[in-house]
């Protein structure tokens, strides 16, 4: 089978599968209790948020009235024409709010994640190289915390060590300080910290692990046998084979890890970014804004895992295209 | 004989682990002249890959250490020499080939990318002349349609292929030094001689030098010019190819050729197990399986290699003062010459399997 | 294996006289006897108590974690008290980690403290009086706490051993809450393990063994359900209905097995072409038996590493949604503790700290064993140390 057909296969199953978790999402939006609504509807009204209007737009959303295969009909229309609604809390459309939002998500994320991948595959490969000697020892013990410390209490701790005991930095995110300034940056330090750490961990494991599989490889000892010097022997002869399993990780940790992270960081620290805004709709009711919200992650992922797929055609030459 | 190539001063390595310190090679020596074939035999866990391993440091270290003695390479120590300098020897002047055609080659790269990188570390050479170079060993080492093939991977070739893609890549910058570390053993019989008789028409060719390590002794008699016999880390005995097969002087080479097939006495294999690297037996590491041991075998240091003929050297008590060597001598004759003939058939490749399988 | 704890009457006995049912050939009786009888006494309670009576006494979690401690027993502690000699050598292996055993019995004292201390110390009351006390042998400014029920001296209230870890902003006591928020922790992570591995198992060797259309489906709908951010799917699932704690168990149970449904059908689809279970087969061996036989025990270690390790990440994830207040709030939990300190980090930073300690240490507690069981149990990890 050829490398085209493979693509174009992987393409087709990437809409196929955005088309089932819309479903799927219809459904659970259909089967949803009232009550469940009600409750939140009450929550809405303690917190400031309209009830009425909380009521009118789930059911707009939902179309209760209507039969079911016509709601259907309406709501993959209007999400295959962007036409994701309204949120009634911002008076806004969705995907405006969204468009809002999302650059304060970047202004941490972009340099969480790259410092993630660089730091994680830099010390796992090191470790990796270095097996048994006190450094790796110390990267394994990090990396265990890194993965075990919750994202919440994390940033709670950074905040009461870092804003309140010693006031270095500020606790929480104020809008407004422009965004290549340095009371920007200095907001920014502790989120990127909290964000970066588990991902740091995670990535340092895999990339561990993947790179001791070919640390004793053959031909590992055949680069080096070839005069090859350490680092030569490290990228294009260790790095570049575990490249290969690496993007899977690669692409869960920036979706799973990162994402949820994210949401857990914003919300702790106050930045106007997609979680915060995702956090907000789901305690105001703001049924269509969660939808949108929640469903872009997903969406991402299914990006996501195309691009990883494809690169591995790239990647590694010894894929059997008729295998999966 | 002039000054040797290669000549292993009493080397020691050992592995520091958690369960103790594991002495590999412990007080090797041997030499190899230019042009010359030298055999390493011995069981699995001798000593014999690490030895080789150890000429230009490519034993993991730590845990691996280089204990003590000299490698004089033309002259030079490569236990002394500086990282860079052994970057520079290993691929240049000395290249191995390895046991495993299947794992020796990165999966992600064509073959012809792997001898151009082997040719361009040690040659500076454009990209397009070690191309060139790169088609024309895949050519020399019998690949056919070497130009259609050097961009294929590793994966689209056959085991044999593959360890001759693994041999032009050694050739790749003329080595004075080719360590071959049981190259044929992963392969099948047929292969197996096309692969030995390829490398000594490119020895003839190139005018290397070849350190063959094999447990086979079959082989050993297709293309050894001299023998090292090594045995739990230790020189057993080093002679001539024809000297050592026809006058086994070591109880231990006597054994081992004993469980050779085909050598018109019957099969015998060597009673009990190799001992213990962490914990080696005092006296001769060949005491508790030998049959002659005597109490001088059973104390003190391992025997000194002692002249058995010429250049022809075992490391065993009774070709020293006050013993009879005729006592293991006219053993061996008198045991080739009671002949029961029960034993014939069989191919040499057999042999191999007494001693298991290295890895 | 079996055939050693018996080695008193086998010893004695041919090999051809040995009665191989009876040292254990088919399955324990024993244990599926006691096994038939638990789990009939555990549905005639479970019916009783749903249909019979005005409210359920006991909750559905708890019912769902009474179910998981019976299956711990029947399933992991009989085999290995039965299995004496492999139970030894598993813990010569585990017992090389010296981190996982002490992480092993943090998590039985917390385990244990979890099970049953809830049913001997009270609930944790709402007690404004007592309020934003601090923990024992620690002080605080008097103007903290609205009053101070311990030692007042020197403008500094002192902790008292009757709140030894200090109080809420509404005079909870934090212990009482610690030990609470143990059960709802354990609850989650053991309960949804259960869930995990059974629907996991079952899915995955439905998979390898039917394989052709019945594999592409479930393995297609494990792609759908793995696409799917966990964290979004339990996001919006929760948003949608109304949050408890049996909700949030039963939701990361159903939709979480998708990892270890591709881990039991690949390593089972392995295992299958291993010689031993082809020699099985030569043997006429039925495909009930070589699946129960030699299939299942030589996959179940995989698999009970990787629900171990699945383990914190649903605690990890029990403790966000609850710190994010998308939990039942009458259920004291860890992370809906944390999240009432956070306002008052500057006063009172007791509150968000100390459950958040006990949260981190039970998250790494399970990771240390979780990777000391793959090292322990994994035939195949033989040289590593």
């Amino acid at each position: 089978m050829s490398m085209h057909w493979y693509v174009a296969r992987r393409v087709a199953w990437a809409v196929i599968a955005t088309y089932l978790i819309l479903s799927i999402t219809f459904g659970l939006l259909a089967v949803a209790p009232g009550d469940g609504q009600t409750a939140f509807a009450f929550k809405a009204a303690t917190q400031g948020g309209d009830v009425d209007e909380a009521q009118e737009t789930f059911d707009e959303i939902t179309g209760r009235d209507e039969p079911l295969l016509t709601r259907y009909k309406n709501y993959m229309v209007n999400m295959a024409t962007l036409n994701w609604g309204w949120s009634f809390t911002r008076n806004q459309p969705v995907l405006d709010a969204i468009a809002q939002a999302y650059p304060y998500s970047l202004m941490y994320a972009v340099p969480a994640t790259l410092i993630s991948i660089i730091a994680g595959y830099a010390i796992g490969l090191y470790s990796a190289t270095h097996q048994y000697t006190l450094t790796d020892y110390f990267g394994t013990f990090t990396a265990f915390f890194g993965i075990s410390i919750p994202n919440f209490w994390f940033g709670i701790m950074l905040i009461l060590v870092f804003a309140v005991d010693l006031g270095w930095l500020p606790s929480y995110y104020q809008t407004g300080r422009g965004v290549w300034t340095v009371a920007n940056a200095k907001q920014l330090i502790l989120p990127i910290i909290v964000l970066s750490t588990g991902a740091i961990a995670g990535n340092m494991r895999y990339s561990r692990a993947e790179a001791l599989e070919y640390v004793h490889a053959d031909f590992v000892k055949t680069a080096r046998a070839k005069g090859a010097d350490d680092w030569r022997v490290l990228v294009r002869h260790i790095f570049r084979p575990a490249l290969v399993p690496l993007m899977t990780i690669l692409v869960a940790d920036i979706l799973g890890l990162l994402f949820a992270g994210a949401y857990i960081t914003e919300v702790v620290f106050q930045i106007p970014g997609l979680g915060l805004l995702s956090y907000k709709a789901i305690i105001q009711q703001d049924t269509a804004l969660v939808m949108a919200t929640t469903l872009i992650p997903v969406f991402i992922a299914i990006i996501g895992n195309l691009v990883q797929d494809i690169a591995y055609t790239v990647l590694d030459p010894r894929i059997s295209y008729g295998d999966r | 004989m002039t000054d040797p190539l290669l000549s292993i001063r009493d080397l020691h390595v050992q592995f520091n682990t958690d369960e103790g310190t594991v002495r590999a090679v412990d007080g090797v020596s041997f030499d190899v002249a230019r042009g010359e074939t030298v055999c390493v035999v011995g069981e699995s866990g001798s000593g014999k890959t690490v030895a080789c391993e150890s000429i230009t440091k490519l034993i993991p270290m730590p845990p691996g250490e280089i204990a003590g003695g000299e490698i004089l390479f033309d002259g030079e120590d490569l236990t002394e020499t500086s990282e860079k300098r052994l970057e520079d020897i290993r691929g240049g002047r000395i290249a191995h080939v390895f046991q495993n055609p299947q794992s020796a080659l990165n999966p992600v790269y064509p073959v012809g990318a792997q001898i151009v990188e082997a040719i361009r570390l040690h040659r500076d050479v454009s990209k397009e002349a070690a191309r060139d170079r790169a088609i024309d060993l895949l050519d020399r080492v019998g690949i056919p349609e070497a130009t259609a093939r050097i961009d294929d991977y590793p994966h689209e070739f056959s085991g044999g292929m593959k360890q001759r893609v693994v041999i032009a890549m050694a050739l790749a910058a003329d080595p004075d030094l080719l360590i071959a570390d049981e190259p044929t053993t992963a392969l099948d019989v047929t292969i197996q001689a096309q692969i030995l008789r390829l490398l000594r028409d490119l020895q003839d060719e190139f005018g290397m030098s070849i350190v063959f390590v094999t447990h086979d002794l079959g082989v050993v008699a297709e293309i050894a010019d001299r023998v090292v016999v090594m045995y739990s880390g230790k020189v057993m005995e080093t002679g001539p190819v024809y000297d050592v097969f026809e006058q086994p002087s070591h109880p231990y080479t006597k054994a081992l050729l004993g469980c050779l097939p085909g050598q018109g006495k019957s099969m015998e294999p060597i009673g009990g197990t190799l001992p213990d690297p962490k914990n080696p037996p005092a006296g001769c590491r060949f005491h508790p399986r030998c049959p002659h041991a005597t109490a001088d075998c059973r104390t003190g240091d391992h025997p000194e290699p002692l002249d058995v003929g010429t250049d022809h050297e075992a490391a065993c008590v009774y070709y020293g003062p006050g013993y009879d060597a005729s006592v293991i001598q006219s053993d061996a004759v008198s045991e080739s010459t009671a002949t029961d003939g029960g034993s014939e058939g069989g191919t040499p490749a057999d042999a191999s399997e007494s001693g298991g399988d290295d890895r | 294996m079996a055939a050693d704890t018996r080695s008193e009457t086998a010893a004695t006995e041919r090999f051809e006289d040995v009665d191989w049912d009876d040292v254990g050939g088919l399955g324990f009786p024993r244990r599926t006897l006691a096994l038939g009888v638990s789990s009939l006494a555990y549905l005639v309670a479970v019916v009783y108590d749903v249909f019979l009576t005005e409210d359920a006494l006991v909750s559905g979690t708890n019912w769902l974690f009474l179910l998981t401690l019976l299956a711990g027993v029947f399933f992991v502690a009989w085999p290995l008290a039965e299995n004496r000699r492999l139970t030894a050598y598993y813990w010569r292996r585990f017992k090389k980690n010296r981190a996982a055993v002490i992480s092993a019995i943090y998590l039985l004292v917390v385990f244990v403290l979890g099970t049953f201390g809830p049913m001997l110390i009270a609930k944790p009351e709402l007690n404004v009086l007592a309020a934003y006390q601090p923990p024992v042998f620690l002080s605080v400014d008097s103007s903290v706490p609205t009053s101070c029920v311990g030692q007042a001296a020197d403008g500094l209230c002192h902790g008292t051993w009757k709140y030894p870890l200090g109080t809420t902003s509404d005079g909870k006591g934090i212990a009482r809450l610690v030990v609470f928020g143990m059960r709802v922790s354990m609850q989650v992570g053991l309960i949804t393990m259960l869930i995990v591995i059974s629907i996991g198992t079952v899915v995955g060797t439905s998979a390898a063994y039917f394989s052709g259309l019945v594999d592409e489906l479930l393995m297609r709908y494990v792609d759908i359900q793995q696409t799917f951010p966990t964290f979004f799917l339990f996001l919006i699932v929760t948003y949608l209905f109304k949050p408890s704690l049996f909700l949030l168990i039963t939701i990361f149970g159903f939709l979480g097995w998708g990892g270890i449904a591709r881990l039991v059908r690949s390593e089972a689809l392995q295992r299958r072409e291993e010689s031993y279970i082809q020699a099985a087969e030569n043997a006429g061996a039925s495909d009930g038996w070589i699946i129960r036989r030699h299939l299942m025990p030589n996959v179940s270690n995989t698999v009970i590493t990787a629900a171990t390790l699945l383990i914190p990440s649903f605690i990890l994830f029990e403790a966000t949604f609850a710190f994010l207040g998308l939990t039942d709030p009458s259920t004291p939990s860890w992370g809906q503790v944390i999240s009432s300190g956070r306002g008052d980090l500057d006063s009172a930073w007791w509150i968000a700290t100390i459950p958040g300690v006990f949260l981190f240490f039970t998250v790494l507690a399970f990771n240390f064993v979780g990777d000391a069981l793959r090292d322990a149990l994994d035939p195949r990890s033989e040289g590593d140390a």
